[in-house]
């Protein structure tokens, strides 16, 4: 059964999933599409940090993307098999990459169009004269711009009083013994996240929260340490934000993120092109219900912003994201940073397919500091409220002590506290670079190069 | 800095009793914390101080583990690696089919990437290539000398894994030699190691090694004297009472078979009762093939003339008691016969595949195929770790394969709860099919099922795909 308009929209969930999936029809949204067979696939760059891989089958019709809706078709599906019957031409023959592989025997087959939309009209035609006539209105956006404005004022009101509440909090805590606190935490803390995020400090409200998970898997002995050092950066963090509140670093830490447009817009954004590997990928279910998708990324390239995140949340509810990158994977890539202290969240500009790494640039990794701690104590001046540093260890092993705890040692002697328990191979592998991200105790490893080639730890 | 790490302490001593640390506070940081929330100030400089200055150390000396040693085998390309991770996770939801995978790469002259797979230490399975994995998994230290060759001398400054390889190559050039040490070092090894090392003997089995066998026949380990007494049998030394000849004698019969060339047939028919047949059954494991054929006043060659007749699990006994005590003479006669007639299932021959030589087992496997009607299960018993080398003609003319295409119609045309039942099989029938085919077969394969209508990046072509892109020298 080849895959024609008709199909298309008899499988649409509803009419405004095809609306929203002729917004995505645009070949810049699309810096991949490819075909082997009937097999189609692609890649969009949506809202988010890390874009969407999807994959379509055109004879069964069957999908699979990695964005969270729970509506199947999803646009990005929608709008690649959209594009596919539009101009087929436009996709590029190509061999079948792993990561198609790897979903061919996750997909969904194509399913007949859920009963609710039974009696639903649906048609391309009507979702493409929905995006078209859309013309804009200044009074309209003047309005909005002008109602943003007194938002932006109320919210720092009521922020900098709820940094003064959560200032007296932190002291209390200290004063009313640290070890009723640990046995505490969690209630606690999502106390007080409450009140901060009624006063709209959305940011600091989901680090508050999150506080009690990051306590709770340090070994008992450093919890006590690991609070005040907690307390501590929070407090620092508040302290900052109120002598400069529109710093962007600052506000982001306290409030929100801006928009991935925004970033893009931006002129202050530091950007850079050059060619990246990517390190890994962490996702973290949180205590507020979102899962936060943070994509590792190392510049392989010149200049001395040499890591990259790519962070995105959305609703545990939506299910499970596949991964956007299959580690390893390197691509030249043009990044836009928001604007901090230290840059390191981004957002990709524009990327050109993955490459061979032995095509034009070096296949090592670079350089590392001969002591990691003294680096990342440098730039905790920078950003000192900081809780997740991403380093580069020069060479060196991993050890176990006989109690099972972890540790990275250079050639030199400088020694790491790892965070989880390493694989055998890890154990028995000589290290030539390691990358990880530093937790304020402990080293929580990404990725490393060694005499076997790369190796992934796993968080 | 002392003073400071002291300091620090008290702070954290204050803050977790639960009073104030202010008085505590480091006299240069006390500008730093007046005004409002000084305990939150002063936490923020303890925290940043206290992460900055100080360092965690190990409480004793670290010890870096000895490097994982490379193998005498290259690495699968790492562009199949992928490849291969899927397939062994897929296993997780049917039937593993780790060890056949780990073969057929080995088969082809390669190893694969230890982030991949490694062996447990238990995996005493994995083939000879991993034997340095496996000391070091079992974190065993001894390192043979580079040039050094096994002996009684030696023996201890080796690790079990790579003495057992040595022990394997030696019994092979010089069996006389690996008895010798087998025969001075089996005492001073436990009891599943000294049958480990017994297995060794089964290479070249001759009258040479009847002397230690009998030697054996008080050893501590029942296995180790059960594994000695069927040796000893299979060169034709019975050990057994008679006794349990006889009453094994009366529980089957010996008939006639042709008409112009008669020939001796023994015949195991049902028993009236289960616990007799249950009796008959553990007969076979007691008695020799020798003793048997003395109690029923044949010789073995004539017990063997034609292949045996009866119920199925008694002719499956038999042949397990041939493969145990037979001789080489015999259990390739019963091979012969069983395959000679038509009627004879393949699937009774399995208990036959650990006395075969990887030479009887390449040429044996197409035979096999041909008559295997249980999904390729039995010719891959047969074929052991001779994966990989059955041309797709020879494939292509076996039943298995015959009832692909009905299983590709199946999985497609099925309702949705019989199609999944239905891709498992047609999955698990490619697998078998990957794991006996040569490289070009299993790419000729590949490309059939794909014009069948499967999708090319369909998983369940993983393992053909593996096999194809798993070239070697001598089979390109």
């Amino acid at each position: 059964m080849g895959l024609t308009r008709g199909a298309i929209e008899a499988m649409a969930p509803d009419q405004s999933a095809l609306t929203a999936a002729s917004a995505l029809l645009k070949p810049a949204k699309w810096p991949v599409r490819a075909r082997s067979g009937h097999l189609i696939w692609g890649e969009c760059q949506g809202s988010g940090a890390n874009p969407y891989r999807v994959v379509a089958d055109t004879d069964e019709q069957g999908s699979k993307c990695t964005c969270p809706s729970r509506k199947f078709p999803c646009k990005h599906a929608i709008a690649l098999m959209w594009l596919f019957v539009e101009d087929g031409a436009t996709f590029q023959n190509a061999d079948i990459p792993a990561w198609v592989n790897d979903w061919m025997g996750r997909r969904r087959k194509g399913a007949p169009a859920p009963s609710g939309a039974a009696g639903e009209a649906k048609s391309l035609g009507t979702a493409r004269e929905a995006i078209a006539d859309a013309p804009p209105d200044p009074k309209a956006e003047a309005r909005k711009r002008a109602a943003s404005e007194k938002r932006a004022l109320d919210t720092r009101r009521s922020v900098r009083t709820a940094a003064e509440d959560l200032d007296g909090w932190i002291s209390d805590q200290l004063r009313t013994g640290l070890s009723g606190f640990l046995n505490e935490a969690g209630e606690r803390c999502r106390r007080i996240a409450a009140r901060l995020v009624d006063a709209k400090a959305g940011a600091l409200a989901s680090r508050v929260d999150e506080m009690p998970s990051r306590l709770l898997v340090l070994p008992a002995e450093q919890r006590i340490d690991g609070a005040v050092a907690e307390f501590g950066k929070l407090a620092l963090l508040t302290r900052a934000w109120r002598a400069a509140p529109d710093d962007p670093d600052l506000r982001r830490e306290v409030i929100g993120s801006e928009t991935r447009e925004e970033v893009l817009a931006n002129a202050g954004s530091p950007r850079l092109e050059s060619l990246f590997e990517v390190l890994g990928e962490r996702t973290l279910t949180r205590r507020d219900g979102l899962v936060s998708q943070a994509t590792w990324l190392m510049n392989l390239g010149a200049g001395a912003q040499r890591f990259a995140l790519l962070l995105d949340f959305f609703p545990a509810s939506a299910g499970r994201r596949s991964g956007a990158f299959v580690p390893g994977e390197r691509f030249i890539a043009e990044l836009a940073f928001y604007p901090a202290h230290l840059p390191l969240r981004a957002v990709i500009v524009r990327r050109d397919q993955s490459i061979d790494a032995s095509n034009r640039w070096s296949d090592s990794w670079p350089d590392a500091a001969a002591d990691p701690l003294a680096e990342l104590a440098e730039q905790a001046l920078a950003a000192p409220w900081r809780t997740e540093t991403p380093v580069l260890l020069p060479a060196g092993r991993i050890c176990a002590e006989a109690s099972g705890r972890a540790w990275w040692r250079s050639h030199d002697g400088i020694v790491v506290p790892l965070r989880n328990a390493p694989s055998a191979l890890a154990l028995g592998a000589s290290i030539e670079r390691a990358a990880g991200v530093w937790e304020g105790a402990r080293l929580s490893l990404i990725a490393a190069r060694t005499n076997w080639g790369r190796l992934g730890f796993d968080a | 800095m002392r003073e400071l790490e002291a300091a620090l302490a008290r702070i954290c001593g204050a803050w977790m009793a639960g009073r104030s640390a202010l008085e505590h506070c480091p006299a240069e940081w006390r500008s730093a914390i007046e005004g409002q929330h000084s305990e939150a100030a002063l936490a923020s400089l303890t925290g940043h101080a206290t992460s900055v200055l100080f360092r965690a150390a190990p409480s004793t000396t670290l010890e870096p583990r000895p490097l994982l040693p490379t193998l005498s085998l290259p690495v699968i390309a790492e562009t199949l690696r992928p490849r291969f991770r899927r397939i062994l996770s897929a296993q997780k939801s049917g039937p593993s089919i780790e060890r056949h995978v780990i073969d057929l790469v080995a088969a082809r002259g390669r190893s694969v990437h230890p982030a991949d797979w490694m062996p447990s230490p238990r995996d005493d399975w994995a083939p000879d290539v991993y034997a340095p994995w496996l000391d070091w998994v079992r974190t065993e230290s001894k390192a043979k000398a580079a040039d050094s060759a096994l002996t009684i001398e030696s023996y201890a400054h080796w690790s079990w894994a790579q003495r057992r390889v040595a022990l394997v190559e030696l019994r092979g050039a010089d069996p006389a030699a690996a008895l010798a040490i087998i025969a001075a070092k089996a005492a001073s090894e436990p009891a599943e190691r000294r049958a480990r090392l017994l297995e060794i003997l089964e290479i070249k089995l001759s009258e040479a090694d009847a002397v230690f066998l009998e030697s054996l026949a008080d050893d501590r380990s029942e296995r180790v004297q059960a594994m000695a007494r069927a040796y000893l049998a299979r060169l034709g030394r019975i050990a057994e009472a008679g006794d349990l000849a006889t009453e094994l004698k009366e529980m089957v019969e010996l008939g006639k078979v042709g008409l112009i060339n008669r020939r001796t047939r023994l015949v195991i028919r049902p028993l009236k009762t289960s616990a007799q047949n249950a009796r008959r059954h553990d007969l076979f494991k007691l008695v020799s093939l020798a003793a048997l054929a003395r109690a029923l006043g044949v010789s073995e060659t004539q017990l063997l003339e034609a292949p045996p007749d009866g119920t199925a699990d008694g002719i499956v006994a038999f042949v397990q008691m041939v493969a145990t005590t037979g001789s080489d003479a015999a259990r390739r006669a019963l091979l012969d016969r069983m395959l000679a007639d038509d009627a004879s299932p393949v699937s009774h021959l399995r208990a036959i595949a650990p006395r075969l030589s990887a030479q009887e087992r390449r040429a044996l496997a197409p035979r096999i195929m041909a008559r295997d009607a249980d999904d390729l299960e039995t010719t891959l018993v047969i074929a052991g770790r001779e994966l990989g080398a059955v041309p797709s003609s020879t494939m292509q003319a076996s039943a298995a394969y015959g009832s692909l295409s009905k299983l590709f119609e199946n999985a497609r045309d099925g309702a949705d709860s019989r199609r999944t039942h239905e891709n498992a099989a047609l999955g698990a029938a490619l697998n078998r099919i990957a794991l006996l085919l040569d490289a070009a077969g299993a790419a000729e394969i590949a490309a059939r099922a794909v014009s069948w209508g499967l999708s090319p990046a369909d998983p369940k072509l993983d393992l053909l795909y593996l096999n194809a892109a798993l070239k070697t020298e001598t089979n390109p």
